[in-house]
């Protein structure tokens, strides 16, 4: 009665191999943009200017990360950005689950949601710098406001469009309320969660390095480029932008991977 | 418009049964009085255009919707929430897509208290009637579409209903899977001596596999006629018996009908 039957097909050292290799395509231009970008710093005392050569630039990636002001920098926008995702996911997490949950709070404060969502981040900041000040205190309320509002509105979502297919199922089995919640709405809902964590990964890094640059210094990677430029030192600037990039590109792949290994029973396609 | 007497060994009674929806503040009457008893252990067909009403019978006999007029009755209790004496496959597998079959079979028994081991055990047996040994650990994405409607059957059968209510399980399914599955179903109902109802539009599966082929009229539906197939089981599929009956059958179904 099988219509199908399985082998083993574990990938081999060779097949692990040939991915690895495929892997690196990736990498194509970023190569090829560094070995354009060394020959124009090699053109003249202007292009060295605006052109970093590459050398400088990893001689100075040594140096910063010895003397401490790199890494300084690096945990610091780290650190605020886990910090206002910690506190923005959760509450957003929890207020989507309130309002996909109690109708009453939906009533009360999906409208304020909706029309606090239409300014931009950035044109809080004059608000916040007044009521909150230049500080500590106004950064993190600006990340955390980057988490809160993807997840708010994903988890909402995803709680709202439970298939109902699936709710019939748990109730012609007796599911309990814990257990409908557990094994339908919970994993039904996950999907679109994990997208407004992504997201808010994505936001929060972003607006951890602006709110550096908007508000009093403090330690921060944003903050090292701005020092940077009003030093003229070019290749500091340029460190900061590709420490900034990486470090946003991994944590996405991070969080992504996580994704994909806890929706692997998604039908992507 | 009863068109049987009542027996006392009826299982399933259902009396004047009439059901409205709602749509867009106007009633919509989606079944009319409609009489019906099931004796136990019996196989019932339905058949009827499609938007008569079926799935909706199905689901108020499984408790699922509880708002009606008439009375739905199993061993004299009154039907109004589902029980697990009343297993059902819906018209869509309906799977759960983030567990495995294994898992999807043992959320039947999500809320009994029966020992793992006893669990473990009818959740594998049930796969392996059903022909899915080797896939218990596969997500329903990764299942043909009859793999998982099988998987599906696994499910309603895990809870050892009494009564089995099927919504056009063979449905989605190649004309030898059907064929394959339908006889696979004939051997089960054999073998558990189950109540079962199984809505279809192939009237020759409602007749190889029922014991009565209940014809419904659409708008509101209604039941037009009831069918008597007086053949022992298992069948032959090339009786003339057979042909005659599905003939008589599909004339019926399509006098209603403007082709
Ligand atoms: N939840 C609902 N709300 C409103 N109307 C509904 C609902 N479910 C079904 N209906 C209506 O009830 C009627 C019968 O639907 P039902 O699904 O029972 O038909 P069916 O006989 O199973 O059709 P098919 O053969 O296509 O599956 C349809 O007209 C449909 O529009
Ligand atoms: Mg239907």
């Amino acid at each position: 009665m099988n219509t199908a039957v399985l082998t083993d097909i574990r990938p081999t050292t060779g097949d692990r191999i040939t991915k690895f290799a495929l892997g690196l395509r990736g990498f194509v231009i970023p190569v090829l943009a560094l070995v354009a970008w060394q020959l124009a710093s090699q053109q003249g005392a202007v292009q060295a200017y605006v052109f970093v050569p590459l050398d400088g630039v990893f001689k100075s990636l040594i140096e910063h990360f010895a003397d401490g002001e790199i890494p300084i920098n690096w945990l610091a926008s780290l650190g605020r950005t886990a910090s206002g995702f910690a506190i923005g996911g959760l509450l957003g997490v929890s207020l989507g689950a309130l309002m996909a949950t109690f109708r009453p709070v939906d009533v009360l404060v999906n409208p304020i949601y909706q029309a606090v969502r239409q300014v931009p981040l950035l044109g809080y900041i004059p608000l916040i710098s007044l009521w909150f000040g230049n500080g500590e205190p106004s950064k993190l309320l600006i990340i955390s406001l980057a988490a809160f509002y993807p997840t708010v509105l994903n988890t909402y979502e995803g709680l709202k469009h439970i298939d109902a297919r699936h709710v019939a199922v748990g109730r012609i089995f007796l599911a309990s309320r814990w257990q409908t919640f557990r094994h339908i709405v919970l994993p039904g809902a996950l999907p679109s969660v994990f997208t407004g964590l992504m997201q808010a990964v994505a936001f929060t890094w972003l607006s951890s390095v602006g709110s550096e640059l908007f508000f009093n210094p403090g330690p921060g990677l944003g903050n090292m480029m701005a020092n940077g430029q009003a030093a003229f030192r070019m290749e500091v600037v340029l460190l900061a932008v590709i420490i900034i990039g990486v470090t946003g590109y991994v944590t996405n792949l991070i969080v992504s991977k996580i994704a994909d290994r806890v929706l692997r029973w998604r039908n992507v396609r | 418009m009863a068109f049987e007497t009542p027996s006392p060994t009826a299982k399933l009674s259902i009396q004047s049964l009439s059901k409205n929806y709602v749509i867009d503040q106007k009633a919509l009457r989606v079944l009319l009085n409609i009489d019906l008893d099931v004796h136990e252990g019996e196989f019932v067909s339905i058949v009827g255009r499609s938007g008569c009403g079926k799935s909706t019978l199905l689901r108020l006999v499984s408790g699922l919707e509880n708002d009606y007029s008439g009375t739905i009755q199993l061993d004299g209790k009154v039907i109004n929430a589902p029980s697990l004496d009343r297993g059902m496959i819906f018209q869509d597998p309906s799977l759960l897509p983030w567990m495995t079959v294994r898992e999807n079979v043992a959320f039947a028994l999500v809320n009994q208290n029966i020992p793992k081991a006893e669990k473990d055990k009818r959740v594998l047996d049930l796969i392996d009637l059903v022909g899915l040994k080797g896939f218990e650990s596969a997500y329903p994405k990764e299942l043909s579409g009859g793999m998982a409607q099988r998987a599906a059957i696994a499910r309603a059968l895990v809870s050892q209903p009494k009564v089995l209510l099927l919504d056009e399980p063979l449905g989605a399914l190649d004309a030898l899977t059907r064929l394959r599955l339908q006889n696979e179903l004939q051997r089960i109902w054999l073998q558990h001596r189950m109540t079962m109802i199984m809505v279809t539009h192939d009237v020759e599966e409602a007749v190889y596999l029922g014991d009565r082929v209940v014809i419904m009229d659409p708008e509101p539906g209604r039941i037009r006629r009831i069918v008597d197939v007086p053949l022992p089981h298992p069948r032959d599929r090339a009786s003339p018996v057979l042909h005659a009956i599905r003939d008589e059958v599909l004339k019926d179904l399509t006098n209603g009908v403007v082709i």
